[in-house]
């Protein structure tokens, strides 16, 4: 991983009344898969936007390959868009499309044609060049927006949700495809989801965001394991969230026990969020648990089984490959290194 | 749904009886020398053609398509950037441009060219307002003021219609890749409007080509386009004085109906969803 190619300091962004970023920082590196991910409205595509030139900040700056680029147009940026609805121009074939960008470049014809086949190539669109843009699928077109893109070989990649309108399948492989063209092209990709799974997949580092702010910045791993917030930890993937206190380093008490983890530094007592994923629940013999329960309802989920257990008429979600009936008495355990504390929000 | 078929059967037959009848009839006329004084004659002859190589007639064409040509230039040239600006205001400010453009097309025609006309004479309103003094009656200049006036909005429709529906992340992506703007609009706004371009430029040109009351009033007669000739021939026949002037009068018509015809089938290609037409 190169050196900062891209860095924001201090962004604020308002439309109207509406705070949309706010004191936004946090900088790309070169040949990075970063992703920004959180729910609609949280400024995610505002941040893309202002990257790609489309909106300027109300404060601070915004930095690329060293420089200030506030001030400059979308059309004096070494930045290209995916565009969320692909935007691509009805009145162009695909060819056509694609050698947008090279043609106002003023390019010689033969490297057009030859770039252009090779990035058709690239997207697996081979012989479609003739083809209308209306003739095409969504999957086609989206991978037209992306050669269209490509082909003018940007240092920079922005997307914003690409894969939107795709079904699960074609969603999947685009994913695939996505990453392997980020490494092979070794340009950098600015990715925006709200799919969590879409994030944890793809990038290298993500951006979680929340209301104009950035809440953890991380390797996907980190993020998934680590949530430093209650949010965090409900926005990636399933959770169950508990509040607890910090008896001391190494113990915390919720639920009303005492588990050993692996967190320390906090106040003694101090209030804590603390998360298990339900896949880090096991089944035990309910005479050897901490936590005795009675399975509620069972669903089949392909790899997994999703268990609900009732404890003390709270409901725990569980990921496991046991089946166990409904109104099966069980008992959970959790090992230390599962149990992940974090700081109380104050909200 | 099928009940309401029966509803459609009287405008259907009006259609079949005042228009596709009268179109058959004036086939008929223009093709022959039949002649409401002499019902026994009937024979098919191109003799009505003869109108063609009189030089009036040459003259009206020429008129008829020079005035109307420029006609619609000028109104392209005002209405592109008018209809654009429209296209592009926040909803409630739009609604009152459109308002002003739409209100005064419901007032008669007639009475529209009515008042151009008194404003072209030297001593006007517009002269007393003004202090400016026009003479533009019986003037090429007059009769295109008139026509921009009265058509321009033909031209704006079709024109704002397809610039509103235009995607503007279009422009952005345009941008994106490197168009500054007048590339956007070169490369992308102007060939997306095509469609609208083709029926503005069709809607105001024929009309204007077509138009004789306009020409009849503020050209005093000295300027006569096609329609005036057609109007002369058919009142010919009226008086009394005929000859075959009805035929001729016929035979003028369907080339003017022609022409609608294909500018139909021009706009229909280009505008393959008939959203500019209004």
């Amino acid at each position: 991983m190169g050196k900062k190619l891209i860095e924001l300091k201090n962004i604020s962004k308002s439309f109207g009344d509406l705070v949309v970023l706010d004191h936004f920082n946090f900088y790309i590196n070169e040949n990075e898969f970063i992703t920004l991910l959180g729910p609609s409205g949280c400024g995610k595509t505002t941040c893309l936007r202002l990257i790609g030139g489309f909106e300027t900040p109300d404060d601070g700056e915004i930095i690329f390959d060293g420089k200030v680029i506030n001030d400059l147009e979308p059309n004096q940026r070494e930045i290209n868009t995916c565009f969320q609805k692909y935007a691509l121009f009805p009145h162009l074939n695909v060819f056509d499309n694609i050698a947008f960008g090279l043609k106002l470049k003023k390019l010689p014809k033969t490297e057009i044609v030859d770039r252009v086949h090779q990035t058709l190539k690239l997207v697996k669109l081979d012989g479609f060049q003739d083809r209308h843009i209306s003739t095409l699928s969504g999957g086609q077109q989206q991978r037209v927006a992306i050669a269209r893109a490509i082909v003018n070989r940007p240092k920079v990649l922005l997307l914003d949700e690409p894969l939107g309108a795709l079904d699960l399948k074609l969603r999947q492989e685009m994913q695939y495809e996505l990453k392997e063209m980020q490494r092979t092209l070794g340009i950098t990709f600015v990715y925006v989801t709200h799919d969590q799974e879409e994030a944890l997949t793809m990038s290298d580092t993500i951006v979680i965001m929340n209301e104009g702010k950035i809440l953890q910045i991380g390797t996907p791993e980190d993020i998934y394991n680590e949530p430093k917030s209650r949010f965090v930890a409900n926005f990636i993937g399933e959770s169950n969230i508990f509040e607890g206190i910090m008896i001391e380093d190494y113990l915390v008490k919720f639920v009303d026990r005492e588990f050993k983890c692996v967190d320390k530094g906090f106040h003694l007592n101090e209030a804590v969020d603390v998360v298990i994923r339900p896949e880090d629940f096991d089944f035990v013999p309910p005479s050897k648990a901490k936590i005795k329960g009675i399975v509620d309802s069972l669903t089949f989920k392909g790899v997994h089984y999703e268990i609900n257990v009732m404890v003390d008429g709270r409901e725990y979600t569980i990921h496991t490959t046991k089946y166990r009936e409904v109104g099966d008495r069980v008992g959970l355990s959790v090992e230390p290194e599962s149990i992940h504390v974090m700081r109380r929000q104050r909200s | 749904m099928k009940r309401l078929r029966f509803f459609s059967v009287p405008y259907l037959a009006w259609m079949l009886i005042f228009i596709a009848v009268p179109t058959l009839i004036l086939i008929m006329l223009a093709f022959s020398d039949y002649s409401l004084y002499y019902p026994s004659r009937f024979e098919i002859t191109w003799v009505n053609f003869q109108i063609f190589s009189q030089s009036y007639m040459s003259k009206a064409i020429i008129y008829s398509f020079g005035l109307s040509i420029i006609t619609t230039l000028i109104c392209f040239v005002i209405g592109y950037p008018v209809a654009y600006y429209l296209a592009n205001l926040p909803e409630k400010t739009r609604k009152i441009w459109l308002a002003l453009l739409i209100v005064p097309l419901w007032a008669n025609m007639l009475l529209r060219i009515f008042a151009w006309e008194k404003i072209f004479t030297p001593l006007s309103i517009f002269t007393d307002l003004s202090g400016l003094s026009l003479d533009l009656l019986g003037t090429n200049t007059g009769i295109v003021i008139g026509m921009v006036g009265m058509y321009l909005p033909f031209m704006i429709f079709p024109l704002f219609s397809v610039l509103e529906r235009m995607d503007y992340s279009l422009v952005e992506a345009a941008k994106d890749l490197g168009a500054t703007d007048l590339n956007v609009f070169f490369k992308v706004i102007f060939p997306m409007s095509l469609g609208g371009i083709v029926s503005g430029v069709i809607m105001t040109m024929l009309p204007a080509m077509t138009s004789f009351v306009l020409p009849a009033r503020i050209g005093l007669g000295r300027i006569n386009l096609i329609g005036n000739i057609i109007e002369s021939k058919f009142m010919k026949e009226v008086m009394g004085s005929g000859g075959l002037s009805i035929n001729v009068g016929s035979l003028i018509s369907l080339m003017l109906m022609l022409f609608s015809v294909i500018s139909f089938v021009i706009i229909t290609r280009f505008d393959k969803e008939g959203e500019t037409l209004i």
